[in-house]
């Protein structure tokens, strides 16, 4: 009865403070569309004299970057209603809006000799405004792809929120020939694929390239001497040295802590690998593992307090952390199947890893505690894991099945998404993403 | 305990109402049991021997019969003890729990297989005379003890269809009751409608359509250039807000007494805007940051269902940086004005109600897909 009586009560309060209610009608978007952001990209409007192409060059190198995204679709030129005849001119919002722009990226480009100066603006079409300010940009004609990255990182950060990556270099290990006589050698090019450069022969075997944080140095294994030795390669000069090792041993699978002083790899002794540090300076070394596992593959975390890394210590290839001096590892991957080659993301909050689970491989990625894994992707033959700088792209080595299989590099968003090759003119593998360039 | 309670209460009550009133409920059970046992055995019956030119249908009639009075008035009393006293009284057979037991099972599928079967009447015509004439009024004896107040708080919740019933008294009474609740509001106007058209209720308010002048086409355009900026030739984005901004305040200042207030929406025209602006919301572009970020954006509505962009602001975010709520925040300004070419689909008459619109975009559920 009481129950009754207060909902009778209830009922005949509830008009009144419907009637009584104010304020704003309130509505909560839980759901909405994951689709490319339309965005039109004119040719830059030519100043002066002696342009040539250019504008349309680096226009078509900004749309590409960030099509390439798969965040951005461009409209194509042939839908536009107006045309942007001068950079000081007012942009014709309603013409941008009527074909659907959300974005709309205007510049113009001047040529002086080997001089190129770019200079843009972002509009945001629907809400009738600036995105930003404008840039000016100058460099040489050389480096007009450069600045065409630079660009699209400045679209790309502004509407996304996160740093780009365009500008960026990718140092690899340039694969041709049979599977069976095949010829490897450093190699360096960009984000892209485009600007490929060799930085070694092709006389020894080379593995496992790794960029510095920095991006001036890059870590290799090489098999020259027959047995597999860490080199120290720098970018610039292209100068090497080898980095110091114990008689008898073999070191590979270097890569850099983020102070670039320290460097962390494998070393095999007898029948046993266990990780190692090194001060590149000094050359002392340290253990950090000591275990009769195979243990390899070392990666530190960006802020270089800790290192992942894969080791069979407990049957089967699984990934561990452990902290940066070494010390107690504990084990973050309890799925079915091996992990290995484990990369801490840029950002810090995710871990790449190559999977084999039931006859194929996998990249994919979880947390740095082992939980929510996604595998990104799945082939025959997926491995080498590398990040973007903003922590947002994967690039990775495919090879295809058979005696003319080949192996190439691909890249895929973090959230699986936007598998692409990365067009290079040879095949490649061991890809190590550098920083974004200064 | 409670429900112990309610049980025995809802028992004795039901005991003692029918105790007071199951008289005036008698009439429907009675003949049919009655004419069974008392009739039927001995006169009637056998006034209908010799001239029964039908022995079929007579046969069936007397089957059951015979096991009536014999058992029962002995099995009876042994069930139920209040009713024993009453049931020598054919009393008991008004209610079907205390029918089942005696005699009552046996008759009723008889009579339910006679109202059906035509033949069986014709027999019984002869002595359905006589005992009950009642079957006819069953459905009006329930009306027929109106005068006795009980039945009115049994029925209590629908004490208004019962008040119309008793002003009329006839047949018709369901159909009276809803013209007379209905109209009660309007009926103060409906009484003056023909030669007062100024009814308190203006319909005045409504002409302004939603949404008559969309799709504006490209003909003239530098005629219609300011009102909508689509057309062609002089775009001028100062002006295109501007002009939104005068028909907001023609809506709000101007018109504020014009202003239709109407019932709040309905969860149906809620979902409608909210879908409507969730087909816009694209978060493919947004960082994994601003992923993170819920953001409240507020917005003015033109009457014609138009957002005011100048007007759509951040009212507030959580879950992320400064950076990161801004970049929510533009995304979700896009969402709001890419989809409004027409205008979104809402209720005019409820302006009221959503000329101020707050959205909340929480991308919990966009960030793993």
């Amino acid at each position: 009865m009481m129950v009754r009586v207060l909902c009778l009560i209830l009922m005949c309060l509830a008009p009144a403070w419907a009637v009584a209610q104010n304020g704003p009608l309130r509505i909560e978007i839980t759901e909405g569309v994951i689709e490319p952001l339309p965005v039109a990209i004119p040719d830059l409007v030519p100043e002066g004299t002696g342009t040539g192409d250019w504008g349309q060059r680096i226009a078509r190198v900004v749309a590409e970057d960030l099509t390439g995204t798969g965040l951005f679709r461009e409209i194509p030129s042939s839908a536009f209603i107006s045309q942007v005849s001068s950079f000081a001119a007012p942009v014709q919002y309603a013409d941008w809006k009527a074909i659907n722009a959300q974005a709309l990226v205007a510049g113009a480009v001047s040529v002086n000799g080997n001089q190129i100066n770019v200079k843009f603006r972002l509009y945001d079409v629907f809400s009738g405004a600036e995105l930003g300010d404008g840039l000016q940009l100058a460099g040489t004609t050389d480096g007009w792809r450069r600045i065409a990255h630079k660009i699209a990182d400045v679209v790309y950060s502004r509407i996304t929120g996160e740093t780009g990556y365009f500008d960026s270099r990718v140092v690899f290990v340039s694969e041709t020939g049979p599977k069976d006589d095949r010829r490897k050698r450093l190699a360096i090019m960009d984000y892209d694929g485009a600007n490929v450069q060799y930085l070694t022969g092709s006389e020894a075997i080379v593995l496992a390239p790794r960029f510095s944080s920095s991006g001036d140095r890059v870590l290799y294994t090489s098999y020259e001497t027959g047995f597999p030795r860490i080199y120290v390669l720098d970018v610039g000069s292209v100068q090497r040295r080898v980095l110091e090792s114990q008689q008898g041993t073999m070191s590979f699978a270097p890569r850099f802590a983020p102070n670039g002083q320290t460097v962390v790899y494998s070393l095999t002794q007898g029948a046993n690998t266990d990780i190692w540090a090194m001060n590149i300076a000094s050359g002392q070394s340290q253990r950090l593992t000591s275990t009769p596992a195979i243990e390899t593959a070392p990666s530190f975390s960006p802020d270089g307090g800790q290192i992942v890394f894969e080791s069979d210590r407990s049957g089967t290839q699984q990934l561990y952390v452990m902290p940066a001096g070494g010390g107690e590892a504990r084990r973050i991957s309890f799925g079915e199947g091996r992990y290995g080659t484990p990369v801490w993301s840029p950002r810090g909050d995710l871990i790449a890893f190559t999977k084999q689970s039931k006859g194929r491989f996998h990249i994919g990625v979880m947390r740095t505690d082992g939980s929510e894994e996604r595998l990104l992707t799945a082939s025959f033959l997926d491995e080498g894991p590398t990040w973007s700088p903003n922590g947002r792209v994967i690039m990775f080595a495919r090879e295809t099945q058979g005696a003319a299989g080949r192996s190439t590099l691909y890249s895929v968003d973090i959230t699986g998404r936007n598998l692409r090759p990365v067009r290079t003119p040879e095949g490649g593998s061991d890809p190590s993403w550098g920083p974004l360039q200064r | 305990m409670n429900t112990g309670q309610v049980i025995s209460g809802i028992g004795h009550a039901g005991l003692i109402g029918w105790m007071l009133f199951g008289g005036s409920f008698q009439s429907e059970p009675l003949p049919f049991e009655v004419t069974e046992v008392s009739v039927i055995s001995s006169d009637a019956f056998e006034a209908l021997l010799p001239g029964g030119p039908t022995p079929d249908t007579v046969t069936d009639v007397a089957l059951p019969v015979e096991p009536e009075v014999i058992p029962d008035p002995v099995e009876t009393p042994v069930p139920d003890e209040s009713v024993e006293v009453e049931t020598p009284e054919p009393t008991p057979a008004p209610e079907p729990e205390t029918v089942p037991e005696p005699p009552a099972p046996e008759p009723e599928p008889e009579v339910a297989d006679d109202a059906p079967v035509q033949p069986a009447p014709q027999d019984q015509a002869v002595v359905a005379p006589e005992v009950s004439p009642n079957p006819v009024p069953r459905p009006s004896e329930r009306v027929a003890p109106e005068p006795v107040a009980p039945p009115a708080p049994e029925a209590a919740p629908d004490e208004v269809q019962q008040d119309a019933v008793t002003e009329s008294e006839t047949g018709e009474s369901q159909v009276e009751e809803q013209e007379a609740t209905a109209p009660e509001e309007a009926a103060t106007e409906i009484v003056t409608e023909a030669e007062e058209p100024s009814g308190a209720p203006t319909a005045s308010l409504r002409p302004p359509a939603r949404r008559p002048s969309p799709p504006v086409q490209t003909a003239e355009p530098e005629s219609e250039a300011e009102a909508e900026p689509e057309p062609t030739q002089t775009a001028e984005p100062a002006d295109t807000s501007e002009d939104v901004n005068d028909a907001l305040r023609e809506a709000l200042g101007g018109a504020e007494q014009e202003i239709p207030q109407g019932p709040p929406l309905s969860a149906g025209e809620k979902d409608a805007l909210r879908v409507a602006v969730s087909n816009c919301w694209n978060v493919g572009s947004l960082s994994s940051e601003a992923l993170q970020t819920t953001v409240v954006v507020t917005v003015d509505m033109t009457q014609d269902g138009k957002p005011v962009v100048p007007t759509i602001r951040l009212a507030s975010s959580s879950g992320g940086s400064q950076a990161a709520a801004q970049q929510a925040f533009e995304a979700a300004r896009r969402a709001i004005i890419r989809c409004t070419r027409d205008g979104y689909d809402l209720p005019v008459e409820k302006y009221g109600q959503w000329k101020e619109i707050e959205m909340t975009f929480n991308p919990e559920r966009m960030r793993i897909k």
